[in-house]
């Protein structure tokens, strides 16, 4: 009996049934939907509802001033407001994705409301064009909107969550003439990453806008089209032609899927597709569904609707009742298919049969009995396609009926049956989600979750997190998703617990807390500051030092005590905590708020945040550091700041010229210097910012007598070397004398400087000056370097020690010498080495085998 | 061969947390919608390399640029900064839109902080009047796979900022990441922390679980079994020897970044003239990973054997007849052939260098200052350094082994040889002698050094090294064993107890705690049987010791512990966490400051 019934509401396009359950008789009075302009969000969401002011409707027994009224789906109504933003007529109205109702007018304002009614601060401007040129039409998609002004330009709003509007068309060009008709393909279809509008205008062809600006022309070769819709997935687009056509085509345009000729030149007033297999048109009383192939099926409605397109199939809004237009599963179809034999079919009789005591129920089961698992996994997919409890109920009892008679995943049935809970609690009347199962797994449990905490739906909120957190183990992979689930409750009752504070202003703090802290501690990880911060903003300081304690998270905790005035404790547990981030929050907050010195008292004796200041100071705050420096007596740090600015001076591209400029800089560097020497320790720093000030000035008489700017900030070695290689050898000894440089750095110094303008004979006559205090050394090393052999030939005979001159002749490559003189070192382990450079050279290499050999060393590699 | 290793033979799941990183990067960019301009942090570069290959930057629409004082030139109007959250890098972010505002130019822009916003970067931005154009997001880039056993967290200048600001800002990013790792892989039941700076981390962590707390009963048994902490300034002298690996040889002359070296393609065979390759260095490189850890000296060897064997093979190819399943074995091995030339290019370079006397004299010098016998000839040595103005990181290198081998220099001694620095490379670098004294890297001499006591207690220099059948870590510098990883060696076999004495003669304090995952259950060490449980993890792997060094590491030291991890009677995988890698000369680096 209640077999055929099923199948009797189906009907069949081609090959395929579709079905339109009612689901809601709506609860709502006296809504006419032609009198009104309204708004369904998708997914089963809210309903927005406003008397359409573009029509000239009659007024009953109600005020002039419209109200915007938010329903659920189920015509229970939400919140109302009153609609008094100015702005002129309101052009356009939608839902987000976040259930945002935004609401476009005239001049270009955009509102936003949310599911309470309550407008969230700040409305949107969609720029001074669209306030001069008034906006003529809106369309939007999940996050985003485009509208057109009577300018023909084009805006749009990428995103809702970062509102910011820009213009797509309208600089350079504009729409040639006001569009037929707009469309949208969203971002997450399109190639770039951004929006795509399709506008249709005249002839035959199509603008294709893009977000950056660039505009292409597609010819359709049908003419003009009146009307366009794009599918869910972006990849279809169903237009209307002016000549009463209906097509179907990529959105590249490249191919048209199917025609079908509607048989009316007037646009439809709405167009939709019905999941991705059959798209409706609708005219005044008539509903067309039509798909690829076969005739279309009608429905004929003689009061107004409006069709609510989801991702698998479309909800039509009457006056009176929602309906939900869907293909029929194939598993209910397997079932329920008029004279169907299939095994799911046989099983749901057998459990008839069963119920009504009869032996045929077993004889069914022996029919199918090899393919009993398959029939009964049709049996739970098709419950969760019902939207009839009982239904449900009947098909979940033949699983479990052929389950019993079979090896089945017992977990499939369980998820079922959990997944089936939670939707009939959300698709209850009061509730009014009227989700089907497809589109609760589009949208995932946590944002529902979501939802319902917005709609202040706390208890069922709680209840399902509660639930699908419960048996995690089963039905959560993943320990991560526990971690969302926990989360969920957690924002539940955070959302309760503020709600309970500003509620309950009489009660006393004591009480309060106990009454807070029972229900917090059910979920751990709960942030107490969060719950705190309400408090405080509720005015209740002592409640809120009483919650800020029970906080563990030093991130939350040490903005709250900021916030109550308790600094020092603030700083304390700032430092403790070691996140530096947070000692810098205490630091900001002190230093704006008190004097210098109460903040240098304050950070002096806390290592931690003397030296985050200090950092902080040196990279953007030279001043106020030198400020804290002097105030603690840390004169030497000054020093060096005073110091550093005088290279910053240098840096300066008027004081770098050898100009008098100088002056300046070496004023720093000795006011640097008398700090220096206030302190003992620092005797060393003072005297070499007093050797630094006397070697500029020498520098700066330098670059004055040479006529060369290349003196002043080179090191004193660099000067000597530099007068010497200039050929002023008094000059060099001056500044030689004046820092008291040692022999052997001037021996160095005027060796190396000699063997670069390659002076050699200077060399000589140098080296025979007196005897060298460090040898021959540096002569032997400075010509090897110069590539010099003969010269230096000169020197290394010279050379006392006889590994020295071993290795020197080793390096300009005479490896008889070489071994001679290391053999006189009697050194195996330089001969060992001698032998790896010679390694290249056999005979060279032969050389120091033999004399090792005499030698006999050991341990030679 | 591609810079970003595979990770597949880690022992934990390292490429989950590359994946999860490069998530979060792409996931920034495609928030960012259309085309944009990356500009990111020069030291940001290199990490990022080892996430997402360039070509996938650019399929998200982004043009590259790195950030300095230049505005930038771009058709762009998105900007996309990306950068550490460091106060100095503020400035030029603030010139850009100061800039672009002066000119008129209306751009969009994003900064996203690195691993996390700070309150005093931002703090700039507002004083400079540019927070407000600025959208702020933060890409939470705490630790970074190197290779299958190494972790890096990218704080090039942590030492140096703990060391001399006492900005312990790092240490806080350290315990973070060690903190993300746990929640990957299980509360690590064992720490043991040598250093202020690690005991001090081993306390954030600490809070962090007492804060947001790893449930470890979720997790079963944790991967990660011990964490060993160490501070670099335990053991500057390991940093301060020129390594002798064929890896940290690599990096002393031709700087490893981030996995691979750049230069000359002449020296790799490639003719093209005056143009940079980069070579990548890690375990996907067969031959590589044979290699790395081996002495230089071994590494000559090895390849000659391996070109060897190839000829052969190659004339009895040319000579006899073969079968095919011969021809097939033949085949396979050509396969080999690039490797092989590219070690053998890159040894022949490296060999430039170290066959060069100053190269020589400078590892006797070394050697000289760690066995500390002779005081006056490496005074000498150092001091004929400034004279002759070798470079001036070179001196400071062996200045600061030499201090600290000797626990700083004779009061006279040290105001000698700064005042010959300064003499020699200019006033300027006061600063940089300033701070290597606030890190006691150079410095007075206060008390009588303990360097002895310690050498000979931990056996760090070993006279008879073999070092192509090493049976001590010592192979890795051919004759002294690096003082951190002797430590490490002794913490992982028996904890602090054996070394208690040597600990105290070292820098900094020391801890070692057990935890757990139950705040209410009693500690392990109360239930018997329960620890030895948890040395095992269940499927007959071998459990980990994650040693993280905070500070930086050498490329030697990680040589060693792959050496420890692969003897005989060892239970445990090791696997390295470090600030950086880090050689002598890098090391030195960062304190070099110039007033100027």
């Amino acid at each position: 009996m209640a077999a055929i019934s099923v199948a009797a509401e189906w009907q069949l396009l081609y090959n395929r049934y579709y079905r339109k359950p009612e689901i809601y008789s709506m609860a709502w009075k006296n809504v006419d939907l032609s009198r009104n302009k309204v708004a369904c969000a998708s997914m089963g969401g809210p309903i927005a509802v406003i008397r359409d002011d573009s029509k000239i409707v009659q007024l009953y027994a109600e005020s002039a001033l419209r109200k915007l009224r938010i329903f659920n789906s189920a015509g229970v109504q939400i919140s109302e407001t009153v609609w008094k933003n100015p702005g002129g007529r309101l052009i356009g109205m939608a839902w987000t994705e976040d259930q945002i109702l935004v609401c476009a007018t005239q001049d270009g304002t955009v509102y936003r409301y949310n599911i309470h009614s309550e407008l969230i601060e700040p409305t949107i401007s969609m720029g001074k064009e669209c306030f001069e040129q008034s906006v003529v039409e809106c369309v939007f998609w999940g996050n985003g909107m485009v509208c057109v002004n009577e300018a023909n330009q084009l805006f749009c709003i990428p995103d809702f969550k970062n509102p910011k509007p820009c213009m797509l068309l309208g600089e350079v060009e504009q729409l040639p003439m006001p569009p037929l008709c707009v469309a949208v393909i969203e971002p997450q279809y399109t190639m770039s990453g951004n929006v795509e509008v399709l506008v249709g205008v005249d002839d035959d062809h199509v603008l294709l806008v893009e977000e950056d600006g660039g505009v292409q022309q597609v010819s359709v070769e049908v003419g003009p089209i009146q009307k366009m819709v794009v599918s869910g997935n972006g990849k279809l687009l169903a237009c209307f032609s002016h000549d009463g056509k209906l097509l179907v085509m990529s959105t590249d345009f490249s191919n048209i899927i199917f025609e079908y000729n509607c048989e009316s030149a007037l646009p439809p007033e709405q167009l939709a597709w019905c999941g991705m297999d059959s798209v409706l048109l609708y005219w005044d009383d008539m509903l067309l569904m039509v798909g690829p192939y076969g005739d279309p099926v009608r429905y004929v409605y003689d009061e107004p609707i409006i069709l609510i397109p989801e991702c698998d199939g479309v909800r039509i809004l009457t006056n009176t009742s929602l309906e939900f237009l869907q293909r029929v599963s194939d598993s209910t179809e397997s079932i329920f298919k008029i004279g169907s034999t299939l095994p799911a079919a046989l099983l749901y009789d057998a459990l008839d049969h069963f119920d009504r005591r009869s032996a045929k129920a077993d004889e069914n089961l022996r029919l199918i009995r090899s393919s009993l698992p398959e029939a009964v996994e049709a049996c739970i997919d098709a419950a969760g396609h019902e939207f009839d409890v009982s239904r449900q109920r009947t098909l979940l009892r033949a699983a479990s009926y052929g389950q019993a008679f079979c090896h089945f995943q017992r977990d499939r049935f369980q998820e079922m049956c959990k997944t089936l809970r939670v939707l009939n609690a959300v698709r209850n009347h009061d509730i009014g989600i009227p989700l089907s199962i497809q589109q609760y797994k589009l949208l995932t449990p946590s944002i529902l979750v979501g939802r319902l905490i917005n709609a202040h739906r706390h208890a069922l909120a709680v209840r399902i997190s509660d639930y699908l957190g419960m048996n995690q183990e089963v039905v959560i992979m993943h320990w991560a998703c526990a971690k969302i689930a926990a989360s969920l409750a957690e924002v539940v009752i955070m959302h309760w617990a503020c709600a309970k504070i500003a509620a309950s202003l009489a009660i006393p703090d004591d009480a309060l807390l106990e009454i807070l802290l029972e229900k917090l501690r059910i979920c751990k990880g709960i942030s107490y500051a969060a719950v705190a911060a309400h408090a405080d903003k509720s005015g209740r300081r002592k409640l809120t030092a009483m919650l800020v304690e029970h906080e563990p998270r030093s991130s939350k905790q040490v903005p709250l005590l900021l916030s109550i005035g308790e600094e020092d404790t603030a700083l304390t547990k700032a430092t403790e905590c070691g996140d530096t981030d947070l000692v810098y929050l205490v630091l900001f907050h002190i230093w704006q708020k008190r004097p210098a010195l109460e903040l240098f008292g304050m950070i002096q004796a806390r290592p931690l945040a003397r030296d985050l200041f200090i950092s902080y100071g040196r990279c953007y705050k030279h001043e106020f550091l030198k400020d804290f420096f002097l105030s603690t007596g840390q004169l030497q740090d000054v020093s060096f700041l005073l110091w550093k600015e005088s290279w910053e001076l240098s840096k300066n591209p008027m004081a770098s010229k050898g100009s008098p400029l100088q002056g300046p800089r070496i004023k720093l560097i000795e006011k640097a210097q008398s700090l220096f020497a206030e302190t003992k320790e620092h005797a060393f720093e003072s005297k070499a910012a007093e050797e630094h000030a006397k070697l500029l000035r020498i520098q700066h008489e330098l670059e004055v007598t040479t006529k060369q700017a290349i003196f002043v900030d080179s090191s004193i070695s660099d000067t000597i070397r530099t007068c010497i290689v200039l050929g002023n050898h008094r000059a060099a000894m001056k500044v030689r004398t004046e820092f008291k440089v040692s022999e052997k750095r001037w021996y160095w110094l005027k060796v190396f400087a000699l063997a670069t303008i390659r002076d050699w004979d200077a060399l000589e006559k140098f080296s025979k000056e007196k005897r060298p205090p460090i040898g021959y050394r540096p002569f032997v090393e400075a010509c090897i370097d110069a590539d010099e052999k003969g010269e230096a030939l000169k020197y290394i005979p010279k050379l006392a020690d006889p590994r020295e001159k071993a290795e020197a002749y080793a390096r300009i490559g005479m490896a008889k010498e070489a071994a001679d003189a290391a053999s006189q070192a009697k050194d195996g382990e330089l001969l060992g080495r001698l032998k790896l450079s010679f390694a290249q050279n056999a005979a060279a290499s032969s050389i120091f085998d033999t004399l090792r050999d005499r030698l006999s060393f050991q341990g030679v590699s | 061969m591609a810079q970003i290793p595979n990770l597949g033979n880690a022992p934990i799941n390292l490429t989950s947390i590359r994946d999860q990183s490069q998530k979060e990067l792409i996931t920034i960019l495609k928030n960012i919608r259309g085309k944009k301009c990356l500009v990111i942090d020069p030291n940001l570069g290199g990490s990022l390399s080892l996430i997402v290959q360039t070509s996938l930057l650019r399929e998200h629409g982004v043009e590259l640029r790195h950030l300095n004082a230049d505005p930038i030139q771009t058709e762009c109007t998105k900007i996309v900064y990306l950068v550490r959250t460091r106060l100095d890098l503020m400035k030029f972010i603030c010139s850009h839109a100061h800039n672009d505002a002066s000119k008129g130019l209306q751009r969009e822009y994003f900064l996203y902080f690195v691993p996390r916003r700070a309150v005093a970067c931002e703090k700039i931005l507002e004083e400079e009047k540019v927070h407000h154009l600025m959208t702020i997001g933060e890409y939470p880039l705490y630790l970074l796979p190197l290779d299958e056993d190494i972790l890096s967290f990218e704080l090039d200048n942590a030492f140096k900022e703990c060391a001399v600001d006492g900005d312990m800002s790092s240490l806080w990013y350290i315990a973070k990441a060690i903190h993300k790792l746990e929640f990957s892989f299980g509360l690590i039941p064992n720490v043991r922390a040598k250093g202020k700076a690690s005991v001090r981390v081993a306390d954030i962590l600490n809070r962090m679980q007492a804060e947001e707390p790893v449930n470890s009963s979720e997790m079963g048994v944790p991967e990660i079994n011990t964490l060993i902490l160490l501070d670099r300034e335990v053991d500057m002298v390991t940093p301060m020897c020129s390594q002798l690996t064929y890896e940290g040889l690599l990096d002393e002359f031709l700087r490893v970044n981030n996995g691979a070296v750049e230069l000359d393609s002449s020296i790799m065979g490639v003719q093209q003239e005056g143009k940079k390759i980069k070579v990548p260095l890690n375990s996907s490189d067969k031959l590589f990973k044979e290699i790395r850890d081996l002495n230089f000296e071994v590494v000559v060897q090895v390849l000659r054997q391996k070109a060897t064997s190839m000829k052969q093979d190659y004339t009895e190819m040319t000579t006899t007849n073969q079968t095919v399943s011969e021809l097939k074995d033949f085949v396979k091995k050509l396969n080999s052939l690039p490797e092989i030339t590219r070690h053998i290019n890159l040894a022949q370079h490296l060999s430039t260098f170290t066959s060069k006397p100053s190269f020589l004299g400078r590892l006797d010098m070394e050697q000289t200052i760690v066995e500390a016998q002779s005081y006056d000839i490496c005074f000498e040595y150092i001091e004929e350094m400034i004279h002759k103005q070798e470079p001036l990181v070179n001196v400071l290198r062996l200045l600061i082994l030499f201090s600290v081998t000797n626990a700083g220099l004779p009061k006279k001694n040290f105001d000698y040889l700064r005042r010959e620095l300064l003499h020699s490379y200019g006033f300027e670098h006061m600063a940089t002698l300033n701070n290597l004294e606030k890190a006691g890297l150079i410095r007075k001499q206060e008390s009588k050094s303990n360097w002895l006591t310690i050498k000979r207690a931990l056996q760090l220099v070993v006279d008879d090294t073999d070092t192509a059948n090493p049976n001590d870590i010592s192979y890795v510098f051919s004759g002294y064993a690096p003082l951190s990883i002797r430590l490490v060696q002794h913490a992982v076999r028996s904890g602090w107890r054996s070394v208690e004495e040597i600990l105290k003669l070292l820098p900094g304090p020391h801890s070692e705690t057990k935890r757990s995952g139950f705040a209410s259950s009693p500690s392990f060490n109360t239930l018997p049987g329960a620890v030895s449980n948890m040395d095992k993890v269940g499927d007959g792997r071998r459990s980990l010791v994650l040693v993280v060094f905070i500070g930086g590491v050498t490329f030697a030291e990680i040589s060693a512990l792959r050496f420890l991890s692969a003897q005989e009677g060892m239970a445990y995988d090791l696997i390295v966490g470090t600030t950086k890698i880090i050689n002598g000369h890098t090391v030195t680096e960062t304190f070099v400051e110039n007033l100027g």
